[in-house]
């Protein structure tokens, strides 16, 4: 009985709690220390991994320190929830629903992640920032188009948080604690929305507080919508951040939400809105996310394959296979029993006296904890796959009803473009009906590898209403992932397969090394293509031409 | 104006849910595992009926189901009030034992306008013969079958005989093999299981003996301890330690095109009332387009969201007996079967982690040495027409980096549950008392604070900030907190958890506060019904904590 009085008065708690916070509405969250990370000198750079964090029997104690090296750091990122446009490869400006960039602007722009360490998101900019931002001012002079200068990668709407300021509660820098001026976020945020939209990457190990800012949607006044972000394929995720607005909450106009994860397993994911999500998939709400693994972090000249087996160590990195079925990067069988030295072909360097393979000194750059250094590349595009039905924009803008059986994909998105403008560079511009400016699609889809080396494409697919195939004329096909996991064997025995296409739905990623480290093959000035077979798909709406499709060029 | 219909579409779809979330709410069992009859002879039915879609059409269609009175041998037996109609969407899941060679007797009760009809077990040895006994009169063995293109056929009103021996383990479909395109669209198909004859269980012995997980029989003492009833077909899915199982759930994927449905009612109604003469021939065939094909009600197992997340055997839907609604505690390893029927491929989704594929249409996939699993591990599993997957799924809450039962060192209510030990085992999970509340609770973040400052009886001092609760929408299955369980969200937010206003029907924060996970087709599309959504292949996945019975009872 006393329990239930308890609840009781623990639950006028909260009414009243509740009542007195209403005020609140647009914030962001970005703090520079926490209990997994408590040092915040440390939280703004990756730290080397030098080994596990915790061991089997280690148990949080508030208070205590966890058991081995703090691994990761924090990082950040806001995003907007609203509308936009964005322009097809024939020309035609196409309203969207979409997710824009309120962090990281200048890396947006240069096709980059906008996600950043606490010391750049907790920045203030120059000065106001302008509708449009980055495509309409370099930041430093409000008159001035922006010319590639623009560099103010902090999130949009911090300012010093006044209020406690004058209570004596902080000084300096620890008063942008997260306040935010609304104006700010409404001027940029408003019409800026990108497709995909802004690039996710974090590494194993960090905390990530992304906080999603609902701006509204301007064309579209009568449907008040509210927008969340689904991690889609986190393994172990709450339901609480997992953004299925039925099984959680859903962020009303003007409000921000800020979800919390841990980094999960290495590997290739996407997010996107899942609200109405036949409607919201389809009208743009897509982007794309990666978690680079531990194995990037292990200082040069040291084994991954040791690295691997530190990872054993902690419950939470290990991969037993015979206790978890989801293991997927259990240790090479090849290195565990002597069969091959050098599973890489001789390309990763091989330390002579245990003969275990080194990270690799010059790019540290694996796309899994492979643990013996298969997974090896050296530059990295992301690519999503998707379609839009111009019709059901087109219905979507006009306030009429949409119907969804007859949905008709008639341009068909690499990175949110068709050719030829996949293999535009810098991110393209559409003026909205606002009569701004905006880079509605900042990232490239071409694909650029130095001669001689290998590219990792992350390839996700958030196409609403059918299967797409991309196939590769020239570079094989070397598929390494799938579904973010490592394509090993709960043996250890690597599992990739060379192809020269690959065939996602909607919801699936894979990852594909292209490997053009043969040079006699492939020579510097080469163009190779990935295009879809599905040779209906190679159009923009009414132009037989074009679709998806993008270039490899070998530099 | 035109909004409106815009507006009204989105208030269908959210009257739907507020329908579904008050059957539920007046529900508090929830019912799934994976039913079936059981048998060495299966008296089946081939007949025409009207089945049901949450937009209240009635869509003429054609099925698989028991004949008129036989009675059929229910499987699990602990989910009693088993109902086997004579046309049911799947037809019946038919469950035999490896080694074992089972009769099935079809009788064709279609309209004689639709021909002849037959059923296809790939993968399974099959013999065919018309039996002795036919149902009608003017049949005798060389009339009653006829040789169609991939079996042997039953012609209109007689029966054909199949003996199919379930040579190896395994979840496979059956389908129609005449005229596919149209009686599989119609709704002709199922799915046999074949369970192993000699089912791996118990804790880990030898790699000839015991589960090579070690869970099965912890996990079958909490379910015990918690006084919660086993709805298994059997402990492992092949004949291999790496395949036992604690739950198990059947989906299969389909979908119509109601246009042809009505093509082919119109035809059957016309040629049988057709009156034939001198001037008038009557067609005796059906004609009925089926390309250009254009689906707009996308099922899994035979109904479409919310239907599916209706019990099994639900007499609202008498030709729909299967559901979808997976429930399932923490740590069950769970076995999903998975199979395509109808004719597109569906991108199914599974949130919360990702399935291992054991198998694919009953070829276990294993290593080149076959001491491990070899399948791939996939958040997203492709159906395909024709073919099942046998894959294992579970949820553990591990690297959440904070404590989802919000479990409080310095508990301010004196609330016991609060101050529950983690003791972990070599995996990090507390597995030691499978009677705990929090029994396979992930050790390294016990007691670690979620929220900065929360206001109930939850660890503060964590990393996150909860918005107001004013600027949030709340969903029907929100459990009315972050945390898992009813008591921790009572202690958390109250027993009506984090409202205004009060939207938590399906999911209740003091009855379940399960976790709530959206398994769907990922071409986003499919999950409407008829234009609408919410609707099709969709459904919700339920983690729940131990305080919850999970009774898959009728």
């Amino acid at each position: 009985m006393s329990r239930r009085i308890v609840c009781a008065i623990v639950w006028v708690f909260v009414a009243g709690t509740a009542v007195a916070a209403s005020a609140q509405s647009f914030r962001v969250q970005c703090p520079p220390s926490t209990i997994t990370h408590p040092n915040a000198a440390n939280n703004n750079a990756e730290p080397a991994y030098t080994g596990a964090t915790n061991g089997s029997t280690y148990v949080y104690t508030p208070g205590g320190a966890s058991a081995g090296p703090v691994n990761g750091a924090i990082k950040c990122q806001q995003i907007s929830g609203g509308d936009g446009y964005a322009t097809m490869g024939d020309g035609t400006q196409t309203y969207l629903f979409a997710f824009g960039p309120l962090s990281g602007l200048a890396d947006v722009a240069n096709g980059l992640p906008g996600t950043q360490f606490p010391a750049i998101f907790n920045t203030l900019p120059a000065g106001p920032l302008l509708p449009g931002d980055p495509a309409t001012t370099d930041n430093a002079s409000t008159t001035t188009t922006s010319s590639g200068t623009f560099g103010f990668n902090g999130a949009v709407g911090l300012i010093p948080n006044l209020d406690s300021m004058g209570d004596g509660n902080c000084t300096g820098a620890a008063c942008i604690d997260g306040h935010v001026d609304p104006r700010q976020i409404m001027d940029v945020g408003v019409m800026n929305g990108n497709v995909p939209a802004p690039l996710m990457a974090i590494d194993e190990d960090d905390e990530y507080f992304l906080t999603l800012s609902n701006v509204g949607m301007i064309m579209r006044p009568d449907l008040f919508e509210q927008h969340t972000v689904h991690f889609h394929g986190y393994p172990n995720a709450s339901s609480f951040y997992d953004g299925v607005p039925d099984a959680s909450v859903a962020i009303n106009i003007g409000g921000s939400f800020t979800y919390y994860y841990l980094a999960p397993d290495a590997g290739t994911y996407f997010y996107h809105c899942h609200i109405t999500p036949p409607e919201h998939l389809q009208m743009g709400m897509v982007g794309q996310l990666y978690v680079r693994p531990r194995q990037n972090r292990v200082p040069s000249g040291t084994s991954v394959f040791m690295a691997l087996q530190a990872q054993q160590s902690d419950p939470r990195t290990a991969c037993n296979p015979n206790t978890d079925i989801l293991c997927t990067n259990p240790l090479p069988y090849s290195i565990v029993h002597g069969t091959d030295n050098s599973p890489d072909g001789g390309f990763q360097a091989v330390d002579p006296a245990t003969k275990k393979p080194l990270a690799d000194p010059e790019t540290k750059k694996y796309a899994y904890n492979d643990g013996d250094g298969s997974t090896q590349y050296d530059v990295e595009y992301p690519l999503q796959i998707h379609g839009f039905d111009p019709n059901f924009h087109f219905v979507g803008m006009t306030f009429n009803p949409e119907g969804f059986a007859d949905m008709k994909d008639k341009y068909f998105l690499l990175n949110g473009r068709s050719y030829p403008d996949t293999v535009t560079s810098g991110p393209l511009t559409t003026q909205s009906a606002d009569g701004v400016n905006h880079f509605s699609q900042p990232l490239p889809a071409i694909i650029n590898i130095p001669a001689g080396k290998k590219a990792l494409l992350r390839i996700s697919d958030l196409d609403v209403s059918e299967y797409q195939t991309l196939a590769s004329l020239g570079i094989p096909m070397t598929v390494i992932g799938i579904n973010a996991k490592l394509l090993r064997d709960q043996s250890g025995n690597n599992m990739y397969y060379k192809t020269n296409s690959i065939t996602l739905g909607g919801g699936e990623s894979l990852d594909v090394i292209l490997d053009a480290s043969d040079t006699t093959r492939y020579s510097s000035g080469q163009v190779f293509y990935l295009y879809t077979p599905n040779l209906d798909h190679l159009a923009n709406d009414a132009e037989n031409f074009g679709g998806l499709m993008t270039e490899v060029h070998i530099l | 104006m035109k909004a409106l219909f815009t507006t009204a579409f989105r208030k269908t779809g959210l009257l739907l849910m507020l329908m579904m979330a008050t059957s539920l709410a007046t529900t508090p069992l929830v019912h799934a595992a994976a039913p079936g009859i059981k048998g060495s002879t299966f008296d089946l039915i081939a007949q025409p009926a009207f089945i049901t879609q949450p937009d209240g059409q009635s869509v003429y269609s054609w099925g698989y189901g028991c004949a008129p009175g036989t009675s059929p041998d229910f499987e699990p037996k602990t989910i009693v009030g088993g109902v086997c109609n004579s046309m049911q969407i799947p037809g019946p899941t038919l469950i035999v034992t490896e080694g074992q060679t089972v009769t099935v007797n079809l009788v064709n009760a279609l309209p004689a306008a639709a021909g002849n009809t037959s059923i296809l077990f790939p993968g399974l040895q099959v013999a065919a013969s018309a039996t002795a006994s036919q149902p009608n009169a003017s049949c005798t063995p060389t009339t009653a079958i006829a040789q169609g293109l991939l079996t042997t056929e039953a012609t209109h009103g007689c029966s054909v005989t199949y003996t199919i021996t379930g040579t190896t383990p395994g979840t496979r479909a059956y389908y129609s093999g005449t005229q596919g395109d149209l009686q599989i669209e119609m709704g002709m198909y199922g799915v046999i299981i074949v369970l192993p004859s000699t089912p791996v269980k118990g804790n880990y012995v030898s790699p000839t003996q015991g589960c090579v997980a070690d869970l099965e029989s912890s996990n079958s003492a909490a379910r015990t301890a918690w006084g919660e009833a086993d709805f298994r077909l059997s402990t492992s899915a092949y004949d291999d330690p790496h395949t036992c199982y604690d739950r198990e759930y059947l989906f299969q994927f389909s979908e119509m095109d109601p246009r042809i449905h009505e093509a082919a009612f119109e035809q059957v109604s016309a040629i049988a009332t057709c009156a034939s003469s001198t001037t008038n021939m009557c067609p005796t065939g059906l004609d009925v387009p089926t390309e250009p094909y254009h689906p707009a009600y996308f099922m899994i197992n035979g109904r479409s969201m919310p239907d599916d997340m209706d019990p099994n055997y639900s007499p609202q839907y008498p030709h729909q007996p299967y559901n979808g609604n997976p429930h399932l505690h923490p740590g069950e390893q769970v076995l999903l079967r998975i199979v395509g029927q109808g004719r597109w491929q569906h991108p199914f989704h599974e949130h919360a982690n990702h399935v291992r594929v054991l198998a694919r249409d009953g070829n276990l996939i294993l290593t080149q040495d076959g001491k491990a699993l070899a399948g791939p591990a996939l958040f997203t599993t492709t159906t395909t027409p024709g073919q099942a997957m046998d894959g294992i799924f579970y949820y553990t809450g591990r690297g959440l980096n904070w404590d989802m039962y919000g479990h409080e060192v310095a508990s301010s209510t004196g609330d016991p549950n609060a101050t529950l030990p983690c003791i972990p085992d070599a995996n990090g999970y507390n597995t030691g008392n499978p009677a705990a509340l929090n029994y396979y609770e992930w050790c390294q973040d016990h007691t670690k604070p979620l929220q900065v400052s929360p206001f109930g009886d939850v660890p503060g001092g964590g990393p996150a900030t909860l918005p107001d609760p004013n600027i949030l929408t709340n969903g029907a299955w929100y459990g009315g907190s972050p945390y898992l369980g009813p008591d921790a969200t009572t202690r958390a937010t109250g027993a009506t958890g984090t409202t205004p206003p009060s939207g938590t029907i399906a999911n209740s924060p003091s009855g379940e506060a399960g976790f709530a996970f959206m398994w769907h087709s990922h071409n986003e599309r499919e999950i409407t019904t008829n234009n609408a959504f919410p609707g099709g292949m969709m459904m919700m996945m339920l983690v729940d904590s131990r305080e919850f019975q999970i009774d898959e009872s009728n």
